[in-house]
């Protein structure tokens, strides 16, 4: 990494009109006393060498690098040990380090950082995740705080981000959820973005002031975190929760078929080794529990959106029923009017409708679960991409999906910021 | 995967088909302010088999048209994937023909008693996968990869699901979105480059998992693809369908004789089920001639294990 720095510099100085480096390689001298120093003096003055010195042979007892091109190579290697010049390579091929360094360089561009270096155009560990929480809640303490709503079977903490300027007073509020199929790792990506996006920008942008200044946000980025570690540490195409099945050897419950909405009901499994298994009974799964909990408590939530990935697809209730929603009208008109303004950025087409028959049926999910307890805006986020990459999304396209899918979420919640029950 | 407990029984032969008898009752109940929303022009009192098919139904038929395709074209620079459904129909291979999926007949009367009893004569997975199901459809395709131009291709296919058997039989059209000559030549191109490839050791990734693939392994990626077309397709039912998710591991990548002999195993996303299934693929590829491919996949923790060859 330090190299950049070291090449910027040295790219100005380097031999005009040639641009390419293949095989060229970089000497450090040792250089202990004057002696040595003179005899390298012989070595510059030489011209036919073409060799390029990065840091002068001015003083001893330094080193000295030398850039030598692939045709110098053998007069050189014969002349510092025919001199008894102390050398090593430090560069072996230079045009593969600049070719390595340019990709690194191009992954890294446009990557935005918070003032503690979190770069959101990466994914991380869940140490990580907690720590930048926890950095905006201390960044901006009128307006964030970071909650702890329960913990995880293996007995890791849940944190919500909660937006507020109200001051205690509980207002009606939006429920954000990510990350609770571990291996989609897109949206814990962008509920992190998320989250500095919305301390950024309220006071500057007037839709998202306007919304705080009626509403409360809950941001959960990581709703299943011992899944999310074990696709880290082991599986990185995890599913479901890692809790223990008594009598069999599989693990996990789907979080996502775990809700109290037609649990067991049709597109989810009763076998603890299906990726669907919807666990003995619902609610089952501490995490699933955790939040409804604490939303039950609540009592005052309006909006529940649940980030997945991946499909691009833009869905409401119901998945446990091909039934239709009794304001499945009004949510499929603000859907389409989110993926449109999801859309204007970059182009990326989302389908809508219900989600039974627009991905399948689907019983005991988070979204369902909350319609059917009176959160009437309730909807469910596939973020990209369409099955190229899938759940192996490129880091480079955190943040283009992080922009894009936050027009389609200010689009729902300026919706119930207008349309509060 | 387990019925729901509120499945209702299959419909007999000869019996008269639930959405009819829904039908005749909702006409009985008639008055004003009733609409019903259903299939098209049909015989009177039958739904008639120019019904619109679920969106989803489409979709798979399309999908196994294009895994079918790429196998057959056996062209790693011509992979398609699916743009968007145009139009379609589906029926069975019956005479008459009836519809191989249930209708979503909506019929709102002020009050909900009428949905629900829909709800419980009709069989709640509307893709009826009993039935051998023989799809007509036309869609746009566009090219696998990140050389994607946003060009489409116009297709159409007709694709027959056999009661969720494996192999849907397909027969499918493609406009070219590439000229046959430059296809030719990426090819070759492509086979040049992997001849160069010296495989990455044992169980490298590809993708890693933050999504990065090699720029200068793109051409391995594109032949595993390209085997894993022809298990895909083979997979592909009413109710299933796969993508790829990884490269899990190069078991063999030889490129010593004339054809690029590569032994692989990938990992296969299954939807609705969400399972990951590995597949050891061999394939043997020269460009210009047909795909030689076998494989074998692994079933977790289902019964069903399955293998195909291919080309000999």
């Amino acid at each position: 990494m330090k190299w950049i720095l070291f090449f910027g510099a040295l790219i100005g100085l380097s031999i005009c009109g040639r641009e390419k480096f293949f095989g060229d390689q970089v000497f450090r001298i040792n250089v202990r006393n004057g002696d040595e120093s003179s005899k390298l003096s012989q070595l510059v003055n030489s011209d036919n060498l073409k060799l390029n010195f990065w840091k002068s042979p001015s003083t001893f007892s330094r080193p000295v690098d030398v850039l030598v091109p692939s045709v110098s190579l053998q007069s050189v290697r014969s002349f510092l040990k025919s001199q008894g010049l102390e050398y090593s390579v430090t560069i072996e091929d230079l045009q593969a380090l600049l070719d390595n360094e340019d990709e690194e360089m191009q992954h890294n561009e446009g990557q935005e950082r918070s003032s503690n270096n979190f770069n959101y155009g990466a994914y991380h560990s869940l140490e990580a995740i907690y720590r930048e929480m926890d950095s905006i809640a201390r960044d901006f303490p009128a307006l964030v705080s970071r909650v702890k709503i329960g913990h995880s079977f293996e007995n890791r903490p849940m944190y919500v981000l909660k937006f507020s300027t109200a001051e205690g007073r509980r207002r009606p509020a939006i429920w954000l959820n990510a990350g609770i199929h571990s291996r989609e790792w897109i949206s814990q990506a962008t509920a992190i973005w998320t989250a500095r996006k919305i301390v950024s920008d309220y006071g500057k942008d007037p839709a998202l002031t306007s919304i705080l200044e009626k509403m409360d946000i809950f941001l959960l980025p990581v709703a299943n975190p011992d899944g999310y570690v074990y696709t880290q540490t082991q599986n990185r195409l995890w599913r479901k929760t890692r809790s223990l099945n008594p009598g069999s050897a599989c693990v996990g419950a789907d979080p996502n078929r775990n809700w109290n909405a037609s649990f067991a009901g049709e597109g989810a499994s009763d076998n603890p080794c299906s990726e669907i298994y919807h666990g003995p009974h619902a609610n089952s799964e501490v995490e699933v529990k955790s939040v409804v909990d604490f939303i039950q408590g609540h009592r005052n939530f309006k909006c529940f959106i649940d980030l997945h990935s991946y499909s691009q697809l833009l869905m409401y209730p119901y998945g446990y029923t091909i039934k239709k929603a009794p304001d499945a009208d009004e949510l499929d008109e603000v859907a389409r009017r989110a993926a449109k303004a999801l859309a204007s950025l970059s182009g990326t087409t989302y389908q809508v409708g219900p989600t039974c028959t627009t991905v399948y049926p689907a019983s005991g999910s988070s979204v369902d679960w909350a319609y059917d307890n009176g959160i009437k805006y309730a909807f469910t986020f596939e973020l990209r991409d369409t099955g190229h990459y899938g759940f192996l999304l490129p880091a480079n396209q955190i943040i283009p999906t992080a922009e894009e899918t936050w027009l389609g979420l200010k689009t729902i919640m300026e919706h119930v910021r207008d349309n509060l029950y | 995967m387990p019925p729901a407990a509120s499945t209702p029984p299959a419909p007999r032969p000869g019996a008269p088909r639930p959405a009819a008898l829904l039908l005749a009752l909702a006409l009985s109940l008639a008055g004003p302010g009733l609409q019903a929303a259903g299939p098209g022009p049909g015989s009177p009192g039958v739904p008639g088999v120019a019904g619109v098919p679920p969106p989803g139904l489409l979709r798979q038929a399309a999908r196994a048209a294009l895994h079918f395709l790429n196998f057959r074209a056996g062209s790693p620079s011509g992979l398609r994937v699916l743009a968007a459904v145009l139009r379609g129909r589906a029926a069975t291979m019956r005479n008459p023909p009836a519809l191989c999926f249930s209708v979503p007949l909506v019929i709102s009367l002020g009050g909900s008693s009428v949905v629900g009893i829909f709800h419980q004569i009709s069989s709640q997975n509307h893709v009826d996968a009993r039935r051998t199901c023989r799809v007509d459809l036309e869609f746009t395709a566009e090219r696998y990869g990140p050389e994607a131009d946003g060009r489409l291709g116009r297709c159409s296919a007709r694709v027959v699901f056999r009661r969720q058997q494996p192999r849907p039989a397909v027969n499918v059209t493609c406009a070219r979105f590439m000229e046959t000559s430059r296809r030719r030549r990426e090819d070759l191109l492509l086979y040049k480059r992997a001849k160069r490839l010296r495989a990455p050791p044992g169980a490298t990734s590809m993708p890693d998992s933050h999504g990065w693939i090699d720029p200068s392994l793109r051409p391995m990626w594109d032949l595993a693809f390209l085997g894993s077309s022809y298990v895909m397709w083979e997979r592909t039912t009413q109710t299933l369908h796969y993508y790829m998710a990884q490269l899990s591991s190069v078991n063999q990548w030889k490129t010593n004789e004339d054809a690029i002999d590569f032994d692989y195993t990938v990992l296969l996303h299954e939807f609705s089920t969400q399972e990951i299934i590995p597949c050891r693929i061999h394939l043997v590829w020269y460009p210009g001639k047909p795909l030689k491919v076998k494989y074998h996949c692994q079933e977790l923790h289902t019964a069903q294990e399955g293998s195909g060859t291919e080309g000999g």
